[in-house]
């Protein structure tokens, strides 16, 4: 019914636009360009961005986080592990041929053998065609997040991506490092196509002509997208009407940017949580779970997105956000230093010990300041955290080493679904399934990793979210980790640009519904 | 001369050999070119499998004779972001720094040598504590601040002149993006110009007022006074040539720390030049690009000096002649 | 009515500190044809008032009282444009140094064209014709091959020649002449100044010839005007001056230039101007009175130097054959022997100094060797040369160059003692910085001051009170005097024969002074080119030169005493005894 509703909606938007809809050129500013125009080479968010305008998903993500048909027009489940799909009719590529089930198989085909992404088609058997518009979806297992997984399958042009390039090497060969036919070319069935791409400069679309999606109210027929990598640059060429569109605003631009007269604030709630980890291996303190817990009382986080982070990101408890299956409305954080004292008393800690601390200073937002906030916090219970930064180059390599006892990482999920952040960042370190890949903490709670299996098999939502909220309850109690905040998204927009109508907290804003109002 | 100019190409050869020992040296600690190559959770065991494809896992002597030799045919490596040839998208972001060096250098020039011969001529005056007390001021204030400042000044509250990048650029003879023959490309130019001007803008001014004040004192000025010559042409021949001689040699080698300092000016304005590329590179720890920028600004180090050289040889007449003298 | 009417003229520096007057009420005149000699010693005024004359007075000076006329105007208070047009156009100046004079960075063309252009209002054409014919009657050969070229490419005196030209070339009535040879040889010098000389009575130019130096007074002049602290003191002809003089100061002036026709035991002092005090050394004093035995073994030669070439690269070039030398030293072979000084005369650049570099061990010699008490120091390495730089010193031209500005003179003088460990305690070194200070002259008290604040002349005795200060058998003196004064120079040659006699002292004395090297030297060598072209006895070489350049070289030697010396012959004969 919801659905319906705001079809309708649009529709009637569109229609009411469709006189006074005129043709208008986006010029929009981010802080980095995509890598490449292969969207099967990095799972990063600029390729994905880069792929929602020039590709189109099966299914995507609406602002309910539910899921919206594009290339798929509906879908339903044939079994525990298969789900048949109806292709959109009439579809056409860039290139002008149509596409089919075939160019699905083929996308799902290649994709499975990208290194970035193939984690994702892991629980995948395949797909099978069963006409030009019609296939379906086979897992091994069953699969709860067989749609989750759909949003990455932005069907391209297999015809087009067949044969041998001008230097003789197959279109459609799929390299991370090396001139490729993909990262340079493209026809997928998206909104846009690229005319021009200066890479690190600039990238430029023009609206595609045939594009299937005639109920999108978008008008932009025109986007110039330029990198501008510092941020103040960035908000002046808002301010200064050089550009219509920006992302990231820093935190301290925000006022700047609400107070002018020709630009808006859009902000949304972020997916991505900052967290310190605990490593239990290095110190033997951290094994005591009362030291843990201490050290989550001791950190104020209220303060921390207060003052550094200028109130934008909400504090967080756990490490799903509101609005994923996984979330638990009561795990806040709480600040009671009496409490941590106490604690830290109890496990005989009292005089506190010393410890180091690593953080990268410029991956996440003010992640430098936050570290020396955290670091100052655990003074006041005696622990003295020796604290080293980094620029993020260099803080990886560190990171996997584990060179320190307490080391902040963020953390989105790919999957857009709470399993992921406990299967990398809390899950017993195993490297054969790659679980616990980033748990510098070395937490380990057999009974969790479990919780976590289960959740995968799981394809009764409701059952599936239960499974995922005791996770982050257990984490929560055993103080597995030091959950700090989920960084916010805020994009600045000209007044005349409808942002707020198509950003998203994935952060790929759907360009290709974007209006622009005279 | 022949002999000369050998000589700094074997000079450039070195240097551009030892900084790409060194530089190829330090770069395992710029960090894991995979972490900026894969995404999050792509697996350890996957990413092994990139580094010995890409032959990161080599020791250093095979990595570095591999390099030497690809070296040796003009490949420098290439670039893991941008996928082609490390040289030819150092090349192809040539003409954006360029222009903004001489850009910039032509408005040193410009505003320097009036400003430094006045107040050399004028030590007491206002105009010249006003232009000291400025200079003093362009030294304090970080680049980084002027231009952040001019961006708000000049793009936000009067915008007059757009905030970043270079504008409309147009291809000379196939070889050359050049902003310089666009109304759109020189406005660009003017704001990031400026702030990489300003840098050294205060030296040169000061170094032409104490060159100046010391030739003003000289016999040969004196000389021209007493021949009864007028006072403009005292002052821009006589004093003014023999001033510029040590500011030559010194000025040369500041223009070519400017080229240094396009890294920060650059970033700010977003302009697509080397400097910029240099930064993003080591921010991506693309290690190819890295090292090859810095083997390209040795060689053009060493151009500008020779430069410098061959000009102060053309000034001086004693330098010119003692090496033609054959 | 006279070319040029100064009269009372008064010069004064006003600053913070008080106004120092320069110039006391100055009146003379110069006629048409007629040099006039401004002569004194350096302070004395005569650059001042030359300067005052066109405008040129370096800030803060001002012509504050009296007048100056020129051709019966009045252009004392003159500038900026109205002064412009009478320089270069009706009064030339020729200044001390042709080496800074001329604009390096400047064909001649350029800077003689654009002279006659302004002043003579020519165009290019005529004006480089001018300039040609210009150079050509300076005596200027190929004048349309060297007008093309750079001042660097000429020679010092053909640099002169340029800048009198250039002093001409908007045919001036008068020409005013700051110490136009005073950087210049010998030779080069008398050719100068018969140059001006004759150019000025052929033109009828009047002349306005500033200097220090009696004997170029004696040779062009032909009145005199005498200053002393900013007063003109004696005003006459030239003959009357030099034979007559009657002001106590000029007489005392004249007896100190060193006389060139006897040997005198000491230089007469210029009394006027400071007290002559004997400065007795107590040998007892002198380094605390420990007297040092150094072994003789060669016996009569104390320092042998055999077959000395030096050459150095002009041009450096990759093969062999297109490099470029010079030869700084040539074959050059003489003795010196205990207790006596040897002299080495010769024109700039002819390698005297050289040849002082590499016996101090400064330069390696190409070929040849050096021997010291029968050792060979020529090719040492620093620890083997070490207790040799302590025997040998070296006193300079400029010595201020060669002083840490920062450093007391008592640090300065007490260095290289420290250096080479002479002293057993920080307090003999003080006494003996402290005797070396009072055998000098300069009085211990002095010790705590700085170079700066010292005088051209008590500079060169501090430098001295250094070089004594190792206890040194052998001293290098590299034309001590010739930035000094000549009452000055009188006291600091004193000083170096009294101590040379008290310590017994061996010298090498470098000079291009020929009267100074016939005052101090036993022997004498002459080079010429990097080449010794005779030695021998001082009274020999002076009565009975025998190589070519020798002759022409004592025969340019300036005389005053062409003309008298009376009231000295008593002193020139104590010195006989």
């Amino acid at each position: 019914m919801k659905k319906t509703m705001k079809t309708l909606a649009g529709a009637i938007l569109a229609a009411s636009m469709a006189v006074g809809a005129q043709a208008a050129t986006l010029k929009m500013a981010y802080d980095s360009d995509p890598v490449s125009l292969d969207p099967h080479e990095q799972l990063s968010g600029a390729t994905l961005q880069m792929s929602h305008l020039v590709f189109d998903p099966l299914v995507r993500w609406d602002n309910e986080h539910q899921f919206e048909p594009r290339l798929a027009e509906k879908w339903e489940r044939v079994d525990d592990k298969t789900m048949r799909f109806t292709l959109r009719k009439g579809v056409k590529f860039h290139s002008g041929n149509e596409l089919t089930s075939a160019d699905v198989k083929w996308t799902f085909d290649r994709l499975s053998e990208s290194p970035d992404f193939k984690g994702i088609l892991e629980p995948f058997a395949g797909v099978n065609i069963i006409d030009d518009h019609t296939f379906e979806l086979v897992t091994k297992e069953a699969f709860p997040l067989l749609l989750n997984s759909a949003t990455y399958i932005f069907p391209m042009d297999s015809k087009f991506y067949d044969g041998l390039d001008a230097n003789g090497q197959e279109k459609d060969i799929l390299k991370k490092h090396g001139d490729t036919f993909a990262s340079k070319n493209a026809s997928g069935t998206g909104p846009f196509i690229v005319t021009e791409r200066q890479q690190g400069v600039r990238v430029e679309f023009d609206r595609f002509a045939d594009y299937w999606d005639k109920q999108s109210p978008g008008n932009v027929d025109e986007i110039v997208l330029t990198p501008i990598k510092e941020g103040p640059t960035r908000v002046a060429a808002l301010l200064s009407g050089d550009v219509d569109f920006i992302f990231p605003v820093p935190p301290n631009d925000h006022d700047r940017i609400k107070k002018s007269g020709d630009t808006d604030l859009v902000t949304l709630g972020g997916t991505r949580v900052i967290t310190f980890q605990l490593n239990q291996e290095r110190v033997e303190a951290f094994k005591d779970q009362r030291v843990r817990q201490a050290v989550n009382y001791a950190i104020n986080n209220e303060g921390i997105v207060k003052k550094i982070m200028k109130g934008f990101a909400t504090p967080a408890g756990q490490q799903g956000p509101k609005g994923y299956a996984g979330y638990v409305e009561d795990l806040q954080p709480v600040y009671d230093l009496k409490k941590a004292k106490a604690l830290m008393k109890e496990a005989g800690y009292e005089d506190g010990f010393s410890i180091t601390m690593m953080a990268p200073n410029n991956r996440y937002v003010n992640d430098e300041k936050i570290a020396q906030a955290v670091a100052s916090m655990l003074a006041k219970i005696g622990i003295k955290a020796d604290l080293k930064t980094m620029p993020k180059a260099q803080y990886w390599p560190e990171f996997d080493k584990r060179s320190a006892d307490m080391m902040m990482i963020g953390w989105h999920a790919d999957t857009e679904d709470s399993a992921n952040f406990t299967e990398y960042l809390a899950a017993c370190a195993d490297e054969m399934s790659g679980w616990g890949q980033y748990n510098s903490g070395n937490y380990c709670n057999e009974t969790v990793d479990a919780l976590v299996k289960k959740a995968g098999a799981e394809t009764n939502p409701e059952m599936r979210a239960q499974i995922l909220q005791d996770v982050e309850r257990t984490l929560y109690e055993e103080a597995a980790f030091v959950p700090l905040h989920w960084q916010n998204l805020a994009w600045g927009a000209s007044k005349k640009v409808a942002a707020a109508d198509v950003v998203n907290v994935m952060n790929f804003p759907y360009l290709g519904d974007l209006v622009i109002k005279e | 001369m022949l002999l000369f100019l050998m000589r700094r190409l074997m000079q450039g050869l070195i240097v551009m050999f030892v900084i790409s020992i060194i530089s190829f040296s330090i770069q395992d600690n710029l960090g894991d070119p995979l972490r900026e190559l894969v995404g999050q959770s792509v697996s350890e065991a996957e990413r092994q499998k990139l580094r010995d494809e890409i032959g990161l896992n080599d020791p250093f002597l095979v990595q570095y004779s591999r390099f030497l030799g690809n070296a040796l045919q003009g490949d420098l490596g290439q670039s893991y972001f941008f996928k082609e040839p490390a040289l030819d998208v150092i090349f192809a972001k040539m003409p954006a720094t360029l222009e903004l060096v001489f850009a910039a250098t032509l408005i040193i020039i410009l505003v320097s040598i009036p400003a430094g011969v006045y107040c050399a001529i004028r030590p007491d005056s206002w105009g010249t504590k006003l232009i000291l007390g400025f200079s003093i001021l362009g030294i304090s204030v970080p680049v980084f601040l002027t231009a952040i400042f001019s961006i708000y000044l000049f793009s936000i509250e009067l915008g007059w002149l757009p905030s970043y990048g270079r504008g409309e650029t147009t291809s000379v003879f196939g070889l050359w993006e050049s902003g310089l023959f666009t109304r759109d490309g020189l406005l660009h130019l003017i704001l990031p110009a400026i702030s990489l001007a300003s840098i050294m803008l205060p030296l040169f001014i000061r170094l032409i007022r104490s060159e100046m004040t010391e030739v003003l004192h000289t016999e040969y000025v004196k000389f021209a006074k007493a021949k009864g010559l007028k006072k403009v042409r005292i002052y821009f021949l006589h004093a003014l040539k023999n001033t510029m001689l040590p500011v030559i040699t010194v000025g040369g080698v500041q223009i070519g720390t400017m080229v240094a300092y396009t890294i920060l000016t650059e970033t700010v304005f977003q302009w697509p030049g080397m400097g910029f590329l240099f930064l993003e590179a080591v921010n991506r720890v693309d290690t190819p690009l890295i090292v090859a920028y810095l083997i390209v600004v040795g060689g053009v180090f060493v151009v500008v000096n020779t430069l410098v050289d061959l000009l102060y040889g053309l000034v001086n007449p004693t330098v010119r002649l003692a090496r033609t003298a054959q | 009515m006279s070319l040029l009417e100064v009269e009372g003229l008064r010069i004064e520096f006003p600053s913070r500190h008080g106004t120092a007057v320069a110039v006391k009420g100055v009146s003379f005149t110069v006629e048409k044809g007629e040099i006039l000699g401004l002569v004194g010693e350096s302070g004395a005024g005569k650059s001042t008032v030359g300067n005052a004359v066109i405008d040129l007075l370096s800030a803060p000076g001002v012509i504050a009282g009296g007048n100056i006329k020129l051709d019966n105007q009045t252009i004392s208070g003159l500038h900026g444009e109205a002064m412009r047009k009478i320089r270069g156009r009706r009064i030339g100046f020729i200044f001390q140094d042709p080496m800074t004079s001329l604009n390096p960075l400047l064909t001649i063309e350029t800077q003689m064209v654009e002279t006659i252009m302004v002043n003579l209002d020519l165009d290019k054409a005529a004006a480089f014709e001018k300039a040609i014919e210009l150079l050509e009657s300076v005596g200027i050969p190929e004048p349309a091959i060297r007008i093309k070229q750079y001042p660097h490419q000429f020679s010092g005196g053909m640099r002169q020649r340029v800048v009198i030209a250039i002093a001409l070339s908007g045919d001036p009535e008068l020409i005013i002449a700051d110490e136009p040879t005073t950087a210049l040889d010998v030779s080069i010098q008398n050719q100068i100044l018969e140059l001006i000389r004759e150019l000025c009575k052929k033109r009828q130019v009047g002349c306005l010839f500033v200097t220090h130096d009696m004997g170029v007074i004696a040779n062009v002049t032909d009145r005199v005007a005498v200053m002393y602290m900013g007063d003109l003191v004696e005003l006459g002809t030239t003959e009357q001056i030099l034979c007559r003089p009657e002001h106590p100061y000029t007489q005392s002036l004249i007896s100190a230039v060193p006389r060139t026709d006897v040997k005198l035991h000491r230089f007469p002092s210029v009394e006027y101007i400071e007290k002559a005090e004997g400065h007795q050394i107590d040998v007892k004093n002198h380094w605390l009175g420990e007297q040092e035995v150094f072994g003789n073994p060669s016996g009569d030669v104390l320092l042998k130097v055999k077959d000395v070439d030096l050459r150095f690269e002009t041009q450096s070039a990759f093969f062999k054959k297109n490099r470029r030398y010079v030869q700084a030293s040539n074959k050059v072979s003489f003795d010196v022997r205990p207790g006596e000084t040897f002299g080495l005369v010769g024109e700039s650049g002819s390698g005297k100094s050289t040849i002082a570099r590499v016996i101090a061990g400064l330069y390696p010699p190409d070929a040849g060797s050096i021997e010291f008490a029968g050792q060979d120091i020529t090719r040492l390495t620093e620890k083997e040369r070490k207790p040799f730089r302590r025997q040998i010193q070296m006193v300079f031209q400029n010595p201020y160059s060669s002083m840490n500005a920062r450093m007391t003179v008592r640090d300065i003088i007490a260095e290289p003692i420290r250096f080479h460990d002479l002293a057993e305690s920080e307090r003999q070194v003080n006494q003996i910085v402290s005797d070396l200070l009072d055998h000098v002259g300069l009085g211990r008290a002095s010790g705590v001051k700085y170079p700066h604040e010292f005088s051209g002349g008590q500079r060169q005795r501090i430098s001295i009170a250094r070089a004594l200060a190792t206890r040194p058998r052998f001293l290098i003196c590299d034309e001590p005097t010739s930035a000094l004064d000549v009452s000055v120079q009188a006291q600091i040659l004193n000083l170096l024969k009294d101590l040379q006699e008290e310590l017994g002292l061996t010298m090498l004395f470098i000079s291009h002074d020929l009267p100074v090297i016939l005052q101090m030297c036993d022997r004498i060598g002459v080079m010429k080119m990097g080449s010794l072209v005779e030695t021998g006895d001082t009274d020999r070489i002076f009565s009975d030169p025998q190589h070519e350049y020798t002759q022409h070289l004592i025969s340019m030697m300036p005389r005053v005493e062409n003309l008298s010396h009376e009231g000295l012959e008593i002193e020139a004969q104590v010195a006989h005894v």
